[in-house]
Formats: structure tokens, C-alpha cells, sequence
């Protein structure tokens, strides 16, 4: 699979009479926007606001973050299966990304995962979307919701916001263009023999209870661990739906660019041959997380990898996950390291990971989510406050009058993300 | 907390469902939960034969407790 995306470089998000993308602005029709939001009976209200780098704005709480893109060629529709049409397969011809900007998806929280960004002061340190202009969709569910069809409808307007946006990129001519391909299994193994074959292993979210992601619209804890063209993920075949803790929540943004993908990809026929991506998930029963660690090895070894990355999503019982892939791809003989972040718990005294193996012997970590932080109180917020204490990160009490707050910076989005994004280290002394 | 309080000579089990965890955190008799969310008991099957598994498992609790084991061990069937 062979796909060119087109990054169209957005500085600015205005409100106008008609949705479309001039000089490197984004103007945004507020009315037709809301009224696709509300066109879900689920919604009572929706409403957009634009936070920008610097302002002295907080959002939160927020769901996901969503970059706005469009197929321009070569077949299938962006987040097929959630918002596309399911077939055929994405990650061919060419995509148009409207680079800079994101929607971000708030309301009053689903589960008490969900998390803060703050465009300015300490706490935009350690967020990637204190970076970027947000259009900020604040949505009001009709009363008596239960919380799983809030969920989804939180996560299908953001969706459909994002994937309408990026419609206004379609005929635009992109700043930057990047061709990225991955060939047929035994073709691209053939293109560069002398070069190691790497493979990425990415697991998903899939504890259910809303802790879920989605693959071309199938709920991951549906699937048996199976194979993708990278290229297929930039065209937003995986979405997330999952209210897991904030710091390593893997946004729909992230999925879209997945820093993993990104890095391999600079190496591939240099030093490295990327040969694609072994899709698995993260159980909540030990027979599933044994059964998809062993087809995960098999796949591994059925590829000839001699070596892979493994990320996962969230932290606790997805570490045993974790380090089964780890053990088990390793007897195949393929070399593994593993990316995650970190929870050793406030004093720093704790584990800092559920569980661990012997064959777990490289790991780059993400840094660690239960470091605190002082939040200022800011001039303006968009969604509310209301749930800082409950939120994780929180505690009962972390709250001041004015609106500033102490918290762990895990209560951030994508602080401490475990595939790499972010900047958050640990190095060894 | 399995092995703070086996450090008094109480012994303990340790019903959960990742058996990895269990191990990794020292526990020396283990019970494999059903699941995560329903570690003892599973509403899948309706409440009466819920009950039923969640009894046999707490019943299969009781006497790992009394048997003596050299090594971590996991009580996958009744004993």
C-alpha cells in the first residue's frame, strides 16, 4: 500500500459564513457544524469554542482530540467503518490532513477518565495540544443518558466534526507532501535484504466498561490480533473510544500519527525494513490476553521479524499484556523493546509497572504520570471544572476557590502518552 | 497486602484474574478470577448459576488455604 499525505498547514481558526481553508486559515460555519453535532437525538446542546496556543484558556473535561482529514484518491473514506463507509480498505492513494489544528470533544464527564488541557502556563509543558489551535466542540447530552450511548455519541460528534472539516481541505493544495508505502509481505522483505525487519506491535485499548477502540468500526475486544499496512491507521481506521486515563490516552489524533509509525517509516530501507503493523489487543479474561500474545508471536515469527516495538494503551493489567507479547515474541527469537510510561505512585516508591518478565530486558519509558503539578486558575474555561476532584489525577480536595488546583499530571491529556509522542523521558544514572 | 499479612504466618489467597500479576506481586496460592470486571462470579450466565461458580471458587479458596505448597502455586480445579 502506497499512500501520499498531504499536510495542509492551518495557523488559524476563525468562525465565518462558510466552512473552508484560505491562506492557511480554517474558516468554520459555527451553525452548520452545530447542527450536524445535534443531528444525533442523543445531543441536547452543542456549542464551539476556539482555544489557541497562549491563550489563558483551559479545556476540559475532553474526550478526544481529532485531526481533520479527507481522502482526496485511491479509494475508501476517512474513519471507515465509524464515519466511512466500511470498504473498501483505507491507506491508499492520497490524504489531505489539515496540520496544526484539531477537534476536540468536550462535556461534562462520561467516566472519570477524562482530562485537561491547558493552553498556556506549567501545564501546556507537558501537552501536545497546548500546540495546536483547537476548535472545541462542548456538547450537552439529553438527560438520563445511560453512559455507554454518551460515550458514543460524545465520540461520533467529534468524528463527524473532524471528518466535515477536513472535506474543506480536499481541493486544497497542501503544503508539505510525504509518500509513505509498504508492500505485500514477501515483496517487502525482498526490496531490502540486508536491512533487519521490524515490526511494530500495537496494542489497543480494548478493557471494555468504556475503555474501548475501534478497528474500521469493530469494537477491539472483538478481534483476534491481525495485520495492518501502517498506512491504513493515517487514514483513521483505528478511532479511539476509550476514556482511559488521560496521560496515556491514545487520541484519535495519536492514532492518525502515531509517533511509532512515524519513526520507522524515516528508517525504513536506511536502516531498518518496516514491514507493517501486528494489531492486538488488551483483555480483561487471562484466556484472551494468552491466546492473542501467542498469535501476536505467530505473527511475528510467520513475518521473519527480527525485531519489534511494542507500545500499549493505559496502564495496570494491560502491563501483563505487555509482557507477554514481550516474552513470547522473544522465544520466537525476535528481539523486542518495549515503549511505556510509568506509575511508581506519588513517593516514587512503587512498582512502576503491574507486572514484568525476563525477557522484558529494553524499554524506552514515557516518563511518569504521578508527579503533581500546580495549575494556575485561568481567565476562561471551556467545558467546566465541576469534576477536577474526580477526575484522575484528582483527589478530593485538590481544588481552590479561585479555579487553581493541584493535581498529578496524569489528569493531563497525552502527558504521559505511552507510544512516544511526548517529550516526557526517564534516563538512566 | 497478600504479603504483608503472610509475613504475620497467616496464610493467603489470592483470587484475581491475571495470574501473571498475581505471581509478579509474590502471592503463594492463586485462584484464577473469571474475569476482570467479575473476577468472582459471571452475570453472563445469570444470577443462580453466578452464584453456583462463585461458591465453588470461594469453596476451592477455603482449602488452598489448608494445603501446604513449597512453590507459588495456581489452584486452576477444585480440590
Amino acid at each position: 500500500m502506497k499512500l501520499e499525505l498531504g499536510k495542509i498547514e492551518i495557523r488559524d481558526i476563525q468562525f465565518a459564513d462558510r466552512t473552508c481553508i484560505e491562506d492557511h486559515v480554517l474558516y468554520v460555519d459555527k451553525e452548520e457544524v452545530e447542527k450536524l453535532v445535534l443531528s444525533d437525538d442523543k445531543l441536547l446542546e452543542c456549542h464551539l469554542d476556539i482555544a489557541r496556543p497562549g491563550d489563558a484558556t483551559r479545556i476540559t473535561p475532553v474526550k478526544d482530540v481529532i485531526e481533520p482529514r479527507v481522502k482526496v484518491s485511491g479509494g475508501g473514506e476517512i474513519f471507515p467503518g465509524v464515519i466511512g463507509k466500511v470498504s473498501p480498505t483505507v491507506g491508499e492513494g492520497r490524504t489531505h490532513a489539515l496540520d496544526g489544528c484539531c477537534v476536540v470533544t468536550v462535556g461534562r464527564i462520561v467516566g472519570f477518565q477524562e482530562g485537561v488541557i491547558d493552553m498556556s502556563g506549567p501545564a501546556a509543558d507537558y501537552c501536545p495540544f497546548s500546540k495546536t489551535v483547537n476548535l472545541c466542540v462542548v456538547i450537552e447530552p439529553k438527560e438520563g443518558l445511560e453512559t455507554h450511548v454518551y460515550e458514543r455519541a460524545g465520540r461520533l460528534a467529534g468524528l463527524k466534526v473532524a471528518a466535515y472539516l477536513g472535506e474543506a481541505g480536499k481541493a486544497v493544495e497542501p503544503d508539505t507532501l510525504e509518500v509513505y508505502e509498504t508492500k505485500p509481505v514477501f515483496q517487502q522483505a525482498a526490496e531490502y535484504p540486508d536491512l533487519p525487519k521490524v515490526g511494530y506491535v500495537h496494542m489497543l485499548q480494548s478493557q471494555g466498561l468504556l475503555h474501548d477502540t475501534y478497528y474500521y468500526g469493530v469494537d477491539a475486544k472483538q478481534f483476534v490480533p491481525t495485520f495492518m499496512y501502517p498506512t491504513e491507521i493515517m487514514d483513521g481506521a483505528i478511532v479511539s473510544g476509550n476514556c482511559v486515563a488521560p496521560c496515556d490516552k491514545v487520541t484519535t489524533y495519536h492514532h492518525l500519527h502515531n509517533p511509532v509509525i512515524d519513526e520507522c517509516y524515516k528508517r525504513h530501507g536506511k536502516e531498518i525494513n518496516f514491514m507493517g503493523v501486528i494489531l492486538t489487543n488488551e483483555n480483561v479474561f487471562l484466556a484472551d490476553k494468552e491466546r492473542h500474545s501467542d498469535m501476536v508471536a505467530k505473527l511475528a515469527e510467520w513475518m521473519e521479524l527480527d525485531g519489534v516495538l511494542i507500545t500499549e494503551e493505559g496502564y495496570g493489567n494491560p502491563d501483563t499484556d505487555l509482557m507477554m507479547n514481550c516474552r513470547k515474541v522473544e522465544r520466537k527469537g525476535t528481539k523486542v523493546v518495549l515503549i511505556t510510561d510509568e506509575f511508581p505512585g506519588k513517593d516514587g516508591k512503587s512498582q512502576s509497572l503491574a507486572d514484568t518478565c525476563d525477557e522484558a530486558t529494553a524499554l524506552a519509558s514515557c516518563g511518569q504520570g504521578n508527579m503533581t503539578l500546580q495549575f494556575p486558575a485561568m481567565e476562561k474555561v471551556i467545558g467546566m471544572q465541576d469534576y477536577i476532584e474526580s477526575q484522575i489525577g484528582g483527589w478530593a480536595g485538590c481544588i481552590n476557590e479561585d479555579g487553581s488546583f493541584e493535581a498529578e499530571i496524569q489528569i493531563i491529556i497525552a502527558s504521559t502518552i505511552a507510544n512516544g509522542f511526548n517529550t516526557l523521558a526517564a534516563r538512566g544514572y | 497486602m497478600v504479603k504483608g499479612i503472610e509475613k504475620y504466618g497467616i496464610p493467603v489467597v489470592h483470587m484475581a484474574t491475571v495470574v501473571p500479576i498475581s505471581r509478579t506481586i509474590g502471592a503463594n496460592r492463586i485462584i484464577p478470577g473469571v474475569g476482570i470486571p467479575y473476577p468472582l462470579g459471571d452475570p453472563t450466565q445469570g444470577e443462580t448459576d453466578s452464584k453456583k461458580i462463585r461458591k465453588r471458587m470461594v469453596r476451592r479458596a477455603l482449602k488452598a488455604l489448608q494445603v501446604p505448597v513449597q512453590d507459588q502455586t495456581v489452584f486452576e480445579k477444585d480440590i
